[in-house]
């Protein structure tokens, strides 16, 4: 092994943890091309919060390697990537103007990142540009990387991102493959790659890396922390080696929250529950608030759903109010217990343990008391099994509440 | 084998209005692999069903509701299609609307209804779990949408309906098919519902929908959902601001159509914008369809007022294209176009034109019952709205749209802004070249909605791509576009939905949805171009080439005055070349023999 490979790899395992190989790397370098999104604007504050959640590993501009140097000294300090280059490709309407044509330069060369102190640098490749000329000169440029980081024992990162007039839908997910082997070839140590979107197409994308660790990128700051979670888990159980997040975490609520959970989910093996702390245990209510339901009726469609009855929003046992022209009240299952006590024949029971009312089919004679009684008209008849429609909480975790879109519906704990 | 179960009931109505008769029969899953539902099935039934040359408005001119196989599912969006020969343009229309009328119209057990025929007294249709009767509807006749809508749901209760205004019931070329204030906007098929006489289609039903593989079709639906809350546009753009999120940004690039077509800059976009909506008048957002986590539809509320919207196009058309700048103004337009029924974004740029010919003295206040119609006056532009809602004095000139109205004033075809007789909406093509070859070649005339490359071209999503570009790449993009649009339309799901998903997740729902075992996202892209050559067939055979392929003279010769692409006009002949050549068409625009038979269209038509 020549000198500076061993150099690279003290300096690698410094980013991907050599015990699990895996990686929680915090991109924070969104000022340099994206202007002042939100949670950059005072960027050391963030990002000490963000060094109390533990990260392997904080990827900034040369710039801030320099300005914000001191946060990188110590030993539990994270280790520190450089972006190397810089492009406008993400600048969309979002940000700031929408580039007229996207560019993309080197910045910085493994050297002047090796001065600053870093493990490692991180650059991008693009391809599905119209012009083929564009495309060599990315490449010619990503191999010349390769080897100044070679030469001095540094980490190299790609980040290769398929974009531009000829990626459609279809084509995505195989590109992503394309674009990460050829990356692979060209010399990376570790790739920084999007999502596929499922499992099974990024297993794909692992394998043909053949070996070198593949972290996902966070993208856009997701509307809940379960569902970055969620395609993190996905990403691990397809052998990916964990995450580059930037907006998730720095445009998170609470930074340091979000990060000791990303920590628990790719070092420590936790699932969502364990690693959100679990949020609710034991026996739990829907709470309503009305003033966030938009009128998607999501939760009836995927309440027949889940019981058995294909999708009929009006067999579902909750429902959603419509006032024109847009007020909407969605009732629910309140466990008030009147069912139960009027029942004559005690087919409704209260199941003690899950907290929730069960029909006992047996014993129901027919006599519709429920339907008449319930204050909430969440009781339906249903004529096709001849039974009352009665919500049961999913036993413990109500499918409505988890696909609200906009939590009008939310699960919390059951206080009698 | 049979549909029904597979995200299809498996049955079409179909409902001949002259003869009070109702027929039920199945349809093919040769047809539905083909072309899925929607847009596919419902071109592919107006083809079958109409003679050449029909008349739009002749009683056997088939009017079609259909939803497809993701309608009335756990899944982004659902909408229902409508589809008929416009009475505008000629061409095959097909329009989509929110509400929850195409779910329902599945619950009561069918995928699609045929109306034809024509009811010598108003009528409204009633379909109940799959039966289907017609009842008078005489004391509809003449209401506005939303009163005929709440008077239809006293009648009947827990139903979800279609119905148009007065401007569908005297025909008018620019009329719409409303539900619960959404609606099926552009082309006039409100007309065709009108000329048979047919106020409104009332359904209810309790029928489930079924899928081929529940367990995965609602993992696959969780990660359409999940994809869409990770997505900045679909999570934060369209749910804060609206459609008009992008307005400014539009405005920015100078492809913001304003006084029709004289310019892509607007001095009051600032007023106008979603930002500028949201800090004001709007109240509430809602979601317009089921299943939708977008909620980009907004309630503006003010003076007593309660307004759906406005979006984007209504603000382009009603607002910067007539120079105005005043928000509540736009919203009183908006208003009065749902009411009578009568699509926005046509009535915009109907005012436009009048307001330019009389810039230019080409026509005179006597000739508009005494309006004087001059740029941003607001109480002409709701003057001239409310007649051509109510189709009274000049306005029953005008609802005939820009071509028609051209056709009167010589000279005046140069900015009569329209191509193939259906107003333009709200992206400057000088602009985006992309967009000026969607406009051309889209079967329904000017739409934004067949192939849209404004997004790469100048919001710089995906990366971006060159507006002034008009090159092979450039067409490809719109080819992608469109495939993956017809797609949604014969799922149907909402477009927006592919801001935050991309069409494989598209495809993972339909696969297990309807056990069609296509091999490839790929397929199913293919089968988007399938959808495209059979309407183009349509178009073919109505007469339509590539003479028609084209822009008005605006967009073609006048250079744009204002804004980063100043000086631009489009050049739209080599983009066609290339265009008809990547589609198998021949130069003249018509699908090949080779193309037709690779497509697998041969065998069903």
């Amino acid at each position: 092994m020549s000198l500076s490979m061993v150099g690279k790899e003290i300096r690698l395992s410094k980013i991907i943890n050599p015990e699990d190989g895996r990686a929680v790397v915090v991109a924070a370098d969104h000022g340099f091309m994206l202007g002042v999104i939100p949670g950059v604007e005072n960027l050391e504050a963030t990002l000490r919060k963000i060094i109390l959640g533990g990260p392997d590993a904080i990827l900034v501009s040369p710039g801030q390697a320099r300005e914000l140097n001191h946060l990188f000294h110590g030993r539990d300090a994270p280790a520190l990537l450089v972006r190397s280059d810089w492009s406008n490709w993400g600048r969309d309407k979002t940000y700031t103007l929408p580039a007229r044509s996207v560019e993309r330069i080197g910045v910085a060369e493994a050297r002047d990142a090796l001065l600053l102190g870093a493990s490692g640098v991180v650059v991008y490749y693009f391809i599905g540009y119209g012009e083929e000329v564009k495309e060599a000169r990315h490449m010619e440029s990503l191999a010349a990387f390769a080897r100044g980081c070679d030469r001095i024992g540094m980490p190299f990162i790609v980040e290769p991102v398929p974009f531009g007039e000829r990626i459609t839908g279809a084509n995505f997910a195989e590109l992503v493959k394309v674009v990460v082997r050829a990356a692979v070839e060209a010399g990376a140590d570790a790739i920084k790659a999007p999502y596929t979107g499922d499992p099974e197409t990024f297993r794909e994308v692992v394998d043909a890396a053949e070996g070198v660790p593949v972290m996902i990128l966070g993208g856009a700051k997701a509307k809940t922390m379960r569902d970055a979670m969620e395609v993190v888990v996905e990403s691990l159980e397809a052998g990916g080696a964990g995450v580059v997040f930037g907006r998730q975490i720095v445009q998170a609520e609470d930074p340091t929250v979000f990060l000791t959970a990303m920590r628990g989910i790719v070092h420590e093996g936790k699932s969502i529950r364990e690693a959100l702390r679990a949020m609710i245990s034991g026996p739990v209510r829907i709470q309503v608030n009305r003033n966030n339901c938009i009128g998607c009726r999501i939760c009836e469609t995927i309440c027949t759903e889940s019981h058995g009855l294909s999708f009929i929003p009006s067999k579902a046992r909750l429902h959603v109010d419509y006032i024109p022209p847009s007020t909407y009240t969605p009732f629910v299952c309140t466990l008030c217990g009147i069912c139960v006590r009027e029942c004559p024949t005690q087919a409704l029971e209260f199941d003690e343990k899950l907290h929730y009312v069960r029909l006992i089919p047996e014993r129901c004679t027919k006599c519709r008391r429920c339907v008449e009684v319930c204050p909430m008209k969440v009781i339906r008849w249903d004529d096709v099994s001849d039974l009352p429609l009665v919500c049961d909480m999913c036993q413990g975790s109500p499918k409505c509440a988890e696909w609200c879109p906009t939590e009008a519906l939310k699960i919390t704990p059951y206080k009698a | 084998m049979n549909l029904e179960g597979r995200g299809y009931t498996g049955k079409i109505l179909y409902a001949d209005l002259s003869e009070e008769s109702f027929k039920v029969d199945t349809w093919d899953e040769r047809i539905a692999r083909l072309l899925l539902g929607g847009k596919g099935l419902g071109a592919w039934l107006l083809y079958k069903m109409t003679e050449p040359g029909l008349d739009p408005l002749a009683p056997e001119a088939p009017l079609i509701f259909a939803t497809g196989p993701l309608t009335g599912t756990i899944t982004p969006c659902s909408k229902f299609a409508v589809i008929g020969k416009s009475p505008a343009t000629g061409t095959i229309d097909d329009s989509y609307s929110g509400g929850f009328f195409g779910p329902e119209l599945k619950y009561s057990g069918y995928d699609a209804v045929v109306v034809t025929g024509r009811s010598e007294k108003p009528v409204v249709m009633v379909i109940v779990d799959g039966e289907a009767r017609l009842e008078p509807a005489g004391d509809l006749w003449g209401l506005k949408t939303e009163e005929a809508e709440a008077k239809l749901s006293e009648r009947f209760k827990g139903f979800k309906f279609a119905e148009i205004g007065p401007a569908g019931e005297r025909m008018a070329k620019i009329a719409s098919i409303f539900s619960s204030g959404r609606c099926a906007g552009r082309g006039g098929l409100g007309a065709v519902m009108g000329s048979k006489g047919l106020k409104a289609v009332a359904v209810k039903g309790s029928k489930p929908v079924r899928v081929a593989d529940p367990e995965r079709f609602e993992r696959m639906a969780w990660i359409a959902f999940r994809s869409i809350r990770m997505s900045e546009t679909t999570v934060r753009s369209l749910p804060r601001y609206g459609t008009a999120n992008i307005l400014l940004t539009i405005n920015e690039a100078g492809a913001l159509p304003t006084r029709n077509f004289q310019t892509g800059r607007f001095e009051g976009a600032e007023e106008i914008s979603g930002e500028a909506f949201k800090r004001t008048l709007w109240k509430k957002d809602f979601a317009c369809s089921l299943g939708c986590n977008i909620y980009c539809s907004k309630i503006a509320e003010f003076n007593g007022l309660t307004v759906d919207g406005p979006d984007y196009e209504t603000i382009y058309a009603l607002g910067s294209n007539l120079g105005l700048a005043d928000r509540e103004a736009i919203c009183k337009a908006n208003l009065l176009c749902d009411q009578y029924g009568i699509d926005s974004i046509s009535t915009g740029v109907i005012i436009a034109f009048v307001m330019e010919l009389y810039q230019r003295g080409m026509v005179s206040e006597k000739d508009l019952d005494g309006i004087r119609p001059l740029w941003g006056d607001k109480e002409a532009i709701i003057s001239l709205t409310e007649k051509i809602g109510k189709g009274e004095g000049v306005g029953l000139a005008l609802q005939e749209g820009v071509k028609r109205l051209s056709e009167k004033y010589p000279g005046s075809e140069g900015f009569a802004m329209h191509v193939k007789g259906l107003e333009m909406p709200a992206y400057e093509p000088r602009a985006a070249q992309g967009m000026g070859l969607c406009y051309a070649i889209s079967e329904r005339g000017a739409c934004h909605l067949r192939a849209y490359t404004a997004g790469m071209e100048l919001l710089g999503y995906g990366g971006g791509a060159d507006p002034t570009s008009y090159d092979r790449s450039k067409v490809q993009l719109a080819i992608d576009r469109q495939d993956e649009k017809a797609v949604t339309d014969s799922s149907v799901l909402c477009f927006f939905t592919l801001y935050g998903m991309r069409l494989k997740e598209v495809y993972q729902m339909i696969v297990p949805c309807t056990g069609f075992n296509y091999g490839s996202v790929e397929e199913v892209k293919q089968l988007g171009a399938r959808v495209i050559t059979l309407t183009r067939l349509f178009n073919v055979r109505e007469g339509f080439t590539r003479k028609d392929d084209t822009l008005p003279r605006r967009c073609l010769e006048e250079p744009l005055p204002e804004g980063p692409y100043r000086g631009q006009v489009t050049h739209l002949e080599p983009m066609l070349n290339e265009y008809y050549r990547i589609r198998g068409w021949d130069e003249e625009g018509i699908p090949t023999e080779e193309t037709v038979k690779k497509t697998g269209l041969k065998d069903i038509l």
